[in-house]
């Protein structure tokens, strides 16, 4: 049973909460920027009671969205600066990872996989993805949101920019939502963004390399070797 | 595709009397738009929200200190290739039967997108307040009469104009009738040009110049911002395109998982390896 198995200590809790204030955020930015973004969700309009209404919303929550860099920075900016550190360092094995993580994604097993850091390839490339974007998006909606700071030509481009940055991080969290929700290999890692921790196995199976330091600091026992399904 | 309905302005007629702004305030039921004297006959900055159609003023010493005074009547130029409609993302900013850029009010959500991108700087927003109270922003501009097109009349301005400077008709008789005025007055104006600016692939409301378009704060080549076309032909169907290849991977994902993947992994095994 999950419960029993043996969790280590994955996510702090101020990372924990401003993640759930970040994601919400940007649920309430895609949402509200939806009818701007296509025709067909124009209907939005009427359920927010007016273009004013959503327009007002989109700044409140734009304003959400930026907070938590500034939490972080204050109560663990230890655990921030480990994420930027992580996100920006890639080695051989990380760029290994998307080698095999296709076969992993359609729901294969693989054996060989090279040892990830504590984020591994797949999240150290979601991480600088939103980071790019995250900085796309807020720099276009500052010029956006206050047009008469800037020149026609800054305003102008603006738009598109905050266009592109919508699409590559509503595409990007497609994939973040549904690994850590719908697959089944790592759904499991949910759980260091809720409670905290994760089962030993799973840091052992997707973060080797995190799995090793933690075993040689002694912070876990090496788990006993896996019993083999077949024998 | 439809015969284009064009209003030419010949610059070289126009007293300055200011008719053509009584006349579009009137029709169009537009409210006074009060402005401090400046130094200048001319009454208004540019056009604006409430102000569709204006006279600019331009004193011009032209080539052997000669001195103009030169009037042009400004409006909405009805783009062939209009920014404002292609940033729109409401619909609201169309294209009319004639050819000219009209604004649907009910589907404009005040967004401002056509006042950023249109490269004559025309569009304008207007706050409004409804009978309960709430303020709301509409795009404004000359919508070229299109309720007076739709009864056979001509747009108020061009009704009014008593020095035949402006005049309105078929794209191509007023291509013609611009050359051939054009022609009559290249003795007095060597300068002397149609504005029908090609950058937009020719506007609805065109000029006889005469002068070059600097002369009168005209740009030289307006076009679409490439930032709009950007934004617009590229970004837009891409970003769509992209969000459904990742939803479509993730959905395969998820159903290859279900069909696959039974094996021992993940959550599923410590429960497992206990049996």
């Amino acid at each position: 049973m999950s419960s029993q198995q043996q969790t280590v200590k994955r996510f702090s809790k101020p990372v924990i909460i401003v993640h759930w204030i970040n994601a919400v955020a940007f649920l309430a930015l895609y949402i509200t920027g939806l009818p701007l973004y296509t025709d067909f969700f124009s209907w939005m309009y009427g359920v927010f009671g007016g273009p004013e209404n959503l327009r007002l919303l989109h700044r409140i929550f734009a304003v959400v969205f930026i907070l938590p860099v500034f939490i972080i920075l204050i109560t663990d900016p230890k655990s921030f600066f480990h994420w930027i550190k992580q996100a920006f360092t890639w080695r051989k094995s990380d760029f290994q990872f998307f080698a095999k993580f296709p076969k992993e994604f359609f729901g294969g097993h693989v054996k060989d996989m090279p040892k990830q850091d504590f984020y591994n390839a797949g999240e150290k490339l979601n991480s600088i993805m939103q980071i790019v974007c995250a900085v796309i998006l807020i720099g276009s909606g500052i010029v956006i949101w206050m047009p008469h700071l800037f020149s026609t030509g800054i305003i102008q481009w603006a738009y598109p920019l905050h266009n592109i940055g919508f699409g590559l991080a509503a595409a990007v969290v497609v994939g973040h939502v549904f690994l850590s929700c719908g697959h089944p290999n790592s759904k499991i890692s949910m759980q260091g963004m809720t409670k905290g921790d994760v089962p030993v196995d799973y840091a052992k199976d997707h973060h080797g390399k995190w799995y090793d330091e933690l075993v040689a600091k002694g912070e876990i026992k090496e788990a006993p070797k896996k019993k083999d399904k077949g024998a | 595709m439809t015969t284009k309905y064009a209003k030419l302005v010949d610059t070289t007629r126009c007293n300055g009397c200011r008719a053509c702004m009584v006349a579009c305030k009137n029709w169009n039921d537009l409210p006074v738009d009060p402005e401090e004297f400046k130094g200048s006959y001319q009454s208004h900055d540019k056009c604006g929200a409430n102000t569709w159609n204006m006279l600019t003023f331009t004193e011009h010493v032209a080539e052997g200190n000669r001195f103009e005074w030169l009037f042009r009547h400004t409006a909405c130029f009805h783009c062939t290739d209009a920014a404002c409609v292609k940033v729109c993302p409401a619909d609201a900013m169309h294209f009319t039967e004639f050819g000219t850029v009209n604004t649907n009010y009910d589907k404009c959500i005040g967004c401002g997108y056509c006042v950023q991108n249109c490269p004559f700087g025309i569009v304008e927003l207007e706050t409004h307040t409804d009978e309960n109270g709430t303020e709301y922003e509409l795009a404004q501009k000359c919508v070229m009469c299109v309720d007076r097109l739709r009864e056979g009349d001509q747009p108020a301005c061009v009704e009014i104009c008593h020095m035949d400077a402006l005049i309105y008709g078929e794209k191509a008789d007023m291509e013609a009738l611009a050359e051939e005025r054009l022609a009559e007055i290249k003795e007095r104006f060597p300068n002397a040009n149609i504005y029908n600016p090609v950058g937009v692939e020719g506007t609805q409301t065109f000029y006889l110049l005469a002068e070059p378009p600097s002369v009168y704060g005209l740009p030289e080549n307006p076009r679409v911002p490439l930032s709009a076309t950007v934004w617009k032909d590229y970004a837009q169907p891409l970003g769509k395109a992209m969000l459904g290849v990742t939803t479509m991977a993730v959905i395969g994902g998820y159903i290859s998982n279900k069909l696959f993947n039974k094996d021992d992994h993940g959550a599923d095994e410590g429960e497992e390896s206990n049996e």
